[in-house]
């Protein structure tokens, strides 16, 4: 009886243990380690690095712009995903994740839920691929995407899927990764804003772009560690285009004292200081098509 | 035998045990973006943990950066669990400069949750403690307020 009963509780505790990561690994070729030590030439700290990891912004925040100045939805703006199978390097699965990751952010904004089941399927391809996986719940996505009655469930657990995968993937010596799913999602973000300054330009989003110099900056930071890599130091290299086109931005600020103002029964702080960019209409032009050439470079297969 | 099985049995607890909490964070995070309104996005949230501070010593203070970008109004929330001593305060710094805090040390007033409307792109910080530096566990909620 007491042999039964250990052989219940052991076959619960291996159950249990099993389905606590899903069990999904991938049988990705891996053409970098899977894990990698920081360069030696680190110019940062692993703590710093950290922050300056989290502190990149949101490619939620692009679409919300995207769509507030009136923009009409288009799939033209998005990745394609009819390739993702010919993604077979943890280099593109990372990067691609990144990609297809602010094109979901997109689609949710625009509550697009056919054509986000098509990215949501691409990404559980490649999360699985790059073993991250078990923090990607597709069928409760799937099932919100094809409800289309649950938008801010689905764009709730889309952005904290990514939250946690990068986490994950940081946490366990795979920063690598993590800085080119950051990357990924940034160059994308930058493809779409731009790709709807080409076609209706808005000064709100000039300066949104323009402000991007900053979240550049920081891109550099959290590659810079790994650019003994090959495909990292390419990648950066790419990015130095872009780079040397925003080095012409300039921003400057004015100062201001934060004024609290009551709003709707809410407490709202009013930053008055303000920053302001300056960036040419050339210097947009170019900006645009350095971003297209780059992206469209980057997801070739 | 008894022995073993008892074994066995904390063991399977164990594994429960890190679960259930894990679950709880994981809860905790989407309950308080839920509760932070039907006008905002989930962008990022952050978990903290903390013991209660030495005596004579200041309050542990949990810090994150953040990249906030003009013209967007942001909300800032702070969930609690039922089993903390202390309430989770948030703050948003820029620099060193405190910007807004959830709770008035003066007045005893809370304001869980605030907007801020940003003005300046550039990077921010959050800071996450308890008052009175006492111990407990919170998550702080950072959405995207739409216009």
């Amino acid at each position: 009886m007491i042999w039964k009963t250990i052989l219940f509780l052991l076959s619960v505790a291996v159950i249990s243990s099993c389905q606590s990561r899903k069990g999904k690994l991938g049988e990705a070729a891996l053409d970098m380690p899977d894990s990698l030590e920081l360069a030696a030439d680190l110019q940062i700290s692993e703590e710093a690095l950290d922050e300056v990891v989290q502190s990149v912004s949101s490619p939620i925040e692009m679409a919300a712009l995207i769509k507030e100045i009136g923009t009409p939805f288009s799939l033209d703006y998005l990745a394609t995903t009819d390739y993702v199978d010919q993604y077979n390097t943890s280099f593109q699965m990372a990067y691609s994740l990144g990609v297809f990751g602010a094109d979901l952010g997109y689609l949710n904004m625009y509550n697009k839920g056919t054509q986000i089941i098509d990215y949501l399927t691409a990404i559980n391809k490649l999360a699985d691929g790059i073993r991250v996986g078990q923090f990607f719940d597709f069928t409760t996505m799937k099932r919100l995407a094809t409800s289309r009655e649950n938008i801010d469930s689905l764009m709730y657990i889309s952005v904290n899927s990514f939250n946690n995968m990068d986490s994950y993937l940081r946490e366990n010596n795979r920063g690598h990764l993590s800085a080119l799913m950051i990357t990924g999602v940034w160059v994308e973000g930058m493809y779409l804003a731009t790709q709807v300054a080409k076609q209706n330009p808005d000064p709100a989003l000039n300066e949104r772009i323009g402000e991007q110099k900053l979240n550049l900056n920081n891109l550099f930071l959290i590659l810079n560690p790994y650019k003994d890599q090959k495909h990292i130091s390419d990648l950066l290299a790419e990015l130095n285009v872009i780079k040397a086109e925003f080095d012409q931005v300039e921003i400057t600020y004015e100062m201001g004292e934060p004024e609290t103002v009551e709003k709707d029964g809410m407490i709202m702080i009013v930053q008055n200081e303000k920053s302001i960019v300056h960036i040419t209409d050339e210097q947009m032009q170019r900006i645009i098509i350095k971003t297209e050439e780059i992206r469209n470079k980057l997801i070739a297969i | 035998m008894i022995r073993i099985l008892t074994i066995i049995l904390f063991g399977i607890l164990f594994v429960f045990t890190g679960n259930l909490q894990a679950q709880t964070a994981a809860d905790l995070v989407e309950k308080c973006a839920n509760d932070a309104g039907e006008d905002a996005t989930y962008l990022k949230d952050f978990v903290v943990k903390m013991g209660e501070a030495a005596t004579g010593s200041r309050p542990p203070v949990a810090r994150y950066p953040l990249v906030l970008s003009k013209n967007n109004v942001y909300r800032f929330s702070v969930c609690t669990t039922e089993q903390s001593e202390g309430k989770a305060i948030i703050r948003l710094y820029d620099s060193n400069r405190i910007i807004f805090s959830s709770y008035d040390q003066d007045t005893k007033e809370e304001f869980n949750p605030f907007n801020f409307l940003c003005q300046k792109t550039g990077i921010y910080h959050v800071f996450i403690s308890f008052l009175d530096g006492k111990s407990g566990e919170a998550v702080g909620i950072l959405s995207y307020v739409t216009k």
